[in-house]
């Protein structure tokens, strides 16, 4: 494997590497619950022709207040909660226009207050394809690109998605469809505006009922509300530097509240609106070292908790 | 240049090929059954002697009068048959598929009902802004907190006392039934369609008003707030019941009426069995930590924040159904190990052991039997058990309600006699003893010794053993599945988990003395 070199100006790595890594993990986390859902591709960032881009991201999110319903409120049982992960990723050019995309965190929760039992272990392999299906001049100053994406989730452990707001995920198999519009101006600012629906598999719980949604249901089978994500990116790129902020709205199509006092529950209908900012920077004379720092803020949310995190990552890029 | 990029095209084909392979493995039906599917109800037998069967509140099967009927022969009798034939012809989809839902039994779908209420309204108050807890008020059933707060001892109770008035009710209704022999629409008059199975059984008084008077009578005193809807649960059961042919107006007027009139007198013994004073209040509270220092020993403390007073610290002291005070206090297991010994310390570490070292398999029985917050909690999940065998078991209504009324009593009687022993002892949790020790499902706010799911659950398994004995064995292997995941989900001691199976089958020979003597064949 050949590392390429950051070149003078920087902008090689700082295209090779798609935001998309960072990006997913900071969406991992938010909700009362933990991961929410996995990796987005929710870039217009492109590996180039073989060139393989590796590493580990690591996270922490906590939060105090969230959501039971609408109403805002803490909890002396759970104090503050904290969900740190790991994420394994990896990133591939197949070719210059579509690349594949996959990752896997190990995750862990730990409460301040309460006796609740942290949980940690592996939690979703996601595996994703991303194709620019345009690119064209737009005016003289940028382009416009139009980027789809797919990708599916799969948990690997046997991990509870029963013990919210302690359990590492929904345990649910998902599928996302991606489509994203980029402005790329000529002085390194770019505008992206995304769309994205997640399918979600349905749930299978250890016990044989559960109450949700105003009913009891007289099963271990849990139906999953599909999700909604739309993300509009403000960022700027060059110099080596790669600096997008993003405001993510995710809405739930369905599910119930968590009731007065009760706890969270899989399916609930979980949205929050967050604001994501990252940098990442490719170390110059490094042989395609990238360093990615970011952070992130829940501003309003329901069923979720108020959720701030901050990112650190460590990516290592090179033709193959 | 030609190759390198069809080179490229090809794989990424392949790695398309990945994803769509990704994206099918999320099934395109996501529709899941929400309720337990009950089939149309073809009793094995009408049980004509229900009628003698032993009371167990009312003073006889005949207690509450109900009048004849008019004759057959009648007018009256003549109109209300043209009136089912007249709403036959124009029957909804949707009252359709209320005869098929309540077709399946009454007294299977309303313990359904019940569970669903319970699991609704199971839920603790949320502690106000200065730290203190406001204690649900009847008299106010929508505010926050709302009424009631259907923990465990409520719950066994409003089971046990739903069960026990619709088995007396459906004795009463089958006394009549048999006095009068008054036949079924849809045996009487050939031009009226049975649209459900319709047995030899004797409509006067419709069972299925029997049932909705006297169980929306019961829970519009134990969840009020929930009044509205099972008000119109009653409505649709007595519907179905003359849309299919089974009743007649007049059946549905009389058995109405007498399912209210048997309620009122059940409900005079539930208001005057001193669950109104199990709350108790703080001075009782601060006595009973006072009592374990005073023996030396070590109080339960609430591990929530803010502290939350102890769960019906006086329930003990509740009326039973078929135990008297004496043998409830003699049936009361030995005092836990003191804190301070080397058992009790050992049975810490054990506790401490285990949730460090848990399995998969154990976390998921932790789960399996949680029965926490927000659920239909131990008792209804052995409702649960004991509905799919009396649904198998194609029992008429009157003998699944005996079968309910039993396992309820026999769940209720244990609440009452744990409840007795946790304060009498006042034992604290694992994690009080060592805050090490991490719970892998929600704490109970209340005394550990001796273990509640283990009382419940042996109870339960042996009334069910002697009403399904081809069963018996796999009951005992739940009841002790039950027991062990509170040590799993690392809220109990082993010695609780014991000592409460053993009291739970001791409290179970209380109810089984009363089932071997009720005249059921």
């Amino acid at each position: 494997m050949e590392f390429f070199r950051v070149n003078r100006r920087g902008r090689l790595l700082g295209a090779l590497v798609p935001s998309s890594m960072v990006t997913a993990l900071m969406v991992l986390t938010a909700g009362v619950a933990g991961p929410v859902r996995a990796q987005t591709l929710d870039d217009a960032d492109f590996m180039k022709f073989r060139v393989l881009c590796a590493g580990v991201l690591y996270t922490r999110e906590q939060w105090t207040d969230y959501w039971e319903g609408t109403l805002k409120r803490s909890n002396g049982n759970i104090g503050t909660l904290t969900t740190t992960s790991a994420t394994y990723m990896t990133a591939y050019g197949v070719t210059d226009r579509l690349n594949i995309i996959a990752s896997l965190p190990y995750v862990s929760t730990k409460a301040s207050q309460g006796v609740l039992q942290g949980q940690s272990g592996h939690q979703d392999v996601t595996v994703g394809l991303k194709y620019r299906a345009l690119n064209t001049p737009l005016t003289t100053s940028g382009m416009l690109q139009g980027i789809l994406s797919i990708s599916g989730t799969v948990p690997t452990t046997d991990y509870t998605p029963d013990f919210y707001p302690m359990s590492i995920g929904s345990s649910s198999k998902r599928a996302t469809g991606r489509g994203l519009l980029s402005f790329q101006g000529k002085n390194g600012m770019f505008v992206n505006g995304s769309m994205a629906y997640t399918r979600r598999g349905n749930v299978t719980l250890d016990r044989v009922s559960y109450y949700a949604n105003n009913q009891l249901y007289l099963t271990s089978e849990v139906q999953m509300p599909d999700v909604t994500e739309s993300a509009l990116t403000l960022g700027y790129s060059g110099h080596g530097i790669f600096a997008p902020l993003t405001l993510v709205q995710q809405r739930t199509l369905g599910g119930g509240d968590i009731r007065r006092q009760d706890m969270p529950f899989v399916s609930n209908r979980m949205n929050f609106t967050r604001v994501d900012a990252h940098v990442r920077y490719a170390v110059p004379r490094s042989r395609g070292v990238l360093l990615m720092l970011g952070a992130s803020r829940v501003l309003t949310g329901r069923n979720v908790g108020q959720a701030a995190s901050v990112t650190a990552g460590l990516l290592l890029a090179g033709k193959i | 240049m030609q190759t390198v990029m069809s080179g490229r095209a090809m794989r990424g084909m392949r790695v398309f090929g990945v994803a769509v392979l990704s994206l099918g493995l999320l099934s395109c039906d996501k529709a899941i059954t929400q309720t337990e599917e009950l089939l149309p109800l073809t009793a094995s037998s009408t049980d004509a002697t229900a009628g003698t069967w032993k009371m167990i509140v009312m003073t006889s099967a005949t207690q509450v009068a109900v009048p004849a009927p008019t004759a057959v022969t009648s007018d009256a009798y003549k109109a209300e048959l043209a009136a089912i034939k007249t709403a036959q012809q124009t029957i909804t989809p949707a009252q359709s598929e209320r005869i098929g839902y309540w077709a399946g039994g009454g007294v299977l779908r309303w313990n359904q009902i019940v569970r669903g209420l319970v699991a609704r309204y199971n839920l603790p108050p949320a502690p106000r802004d200065d730290g203190t807890y406001v204690f649900p008020d009847a008299n106010n059933p929508f505010g926050d907190p709302a009424f009631p707060f259907a923990n465990p001892p409520y719950a066994a109770r409003a089971y046990s006392y739903i069960a026990v008035a619709q088995y007396e009710a459906l004795k009463a209704a089958w006394a009549y039934k048999y006095q009068y022999n008054r036949l079924s629409p849809a045996k009487a008059d050939a031009d009226i369609r049975a649209l459900l199975p319709i047995s030899d059984l004797p409509s006067y008084p419709s069972e299925d008003a029997v049932l909705a008077g006297v169980t929306v009578a019961m829970m519009q005193a134990l969840f009020p707030a929930a009044v509205e809807d099972v008000t119109r649960r009653g409505a649709d059961q007595r519907e179905a019941a003359l849309l299919s042919g089974k009743a007649t107006s007049s059946d549905l007027a009389a058995g109405l009426a007498l399912g209210r009139s048997v309620a009122t007198l059940v409900l005079a013994r539930m208001t005057a069995d001193g669950t109104g004073n199990a709350i108790g209040n703080a001075t009782q509270w601060k006595a009973l930590a006072d009592t374990a220092i005073a023996h030396g020993e070590t109080p339960w403390l609430s591990l929530e924040t803010p502290a939350r007073p102890p769960m019906l610290p006086n329930f003990g002291a509740v009326v039973a159904w078929s135990a008297t005070p004496a043998e409830l206090v003699s049936a009361r297991p030995p005092a836990p190990f003191p804190v301070a010994s080397a058992q009790m310390k050992a049975e810490v570490a054990e506790v401490r052991r285990t949730v460090e070292h848990l399995s998969t398999a154990q976390r998921a029985i932790a789960q399996k039997w949680n029965d926490g917050a927000g659920t239909y909690t131990p008792p209804g999940h052995w409702n649960d058990i004991a509905a799919d065998h009396i649904r198998d078991a194609n029992m008429s209504e009157v003998r699944a309600a005996r079968a309910f009324a039993l396992v309820n009593m026999a769940m209720h009687d244990a609440s009452v006699a744990c409840w007795e022993a946790k304060y009498k002892y006042f034992n604290p949790r694992p994690s009080q003893l060592d805050p090490a020790i991490r719970t892998d499902i929600g704490l109970p706010n209340f005394p550990a010794y001796p273990s509640g799911h283990s009382t419940f659950s042996a109870a339960a398994a042996d009334v069910l053993g002697y009403l399904f004995p081809g069963s018996a064995t796999e009951f005992l292997a739940m009841a002790d599945e039950a027991g062990m995941s509170r040590l799993y989900g690392g809220i109990h001691y082993m010695n609780d988990i014991k000592q409460g199976k053993a009291h739970g089958s001791r409290i179970a020979t209380f109810t089984l003395r009363r089932a071997q003597a009720d005249g059921a064949p």
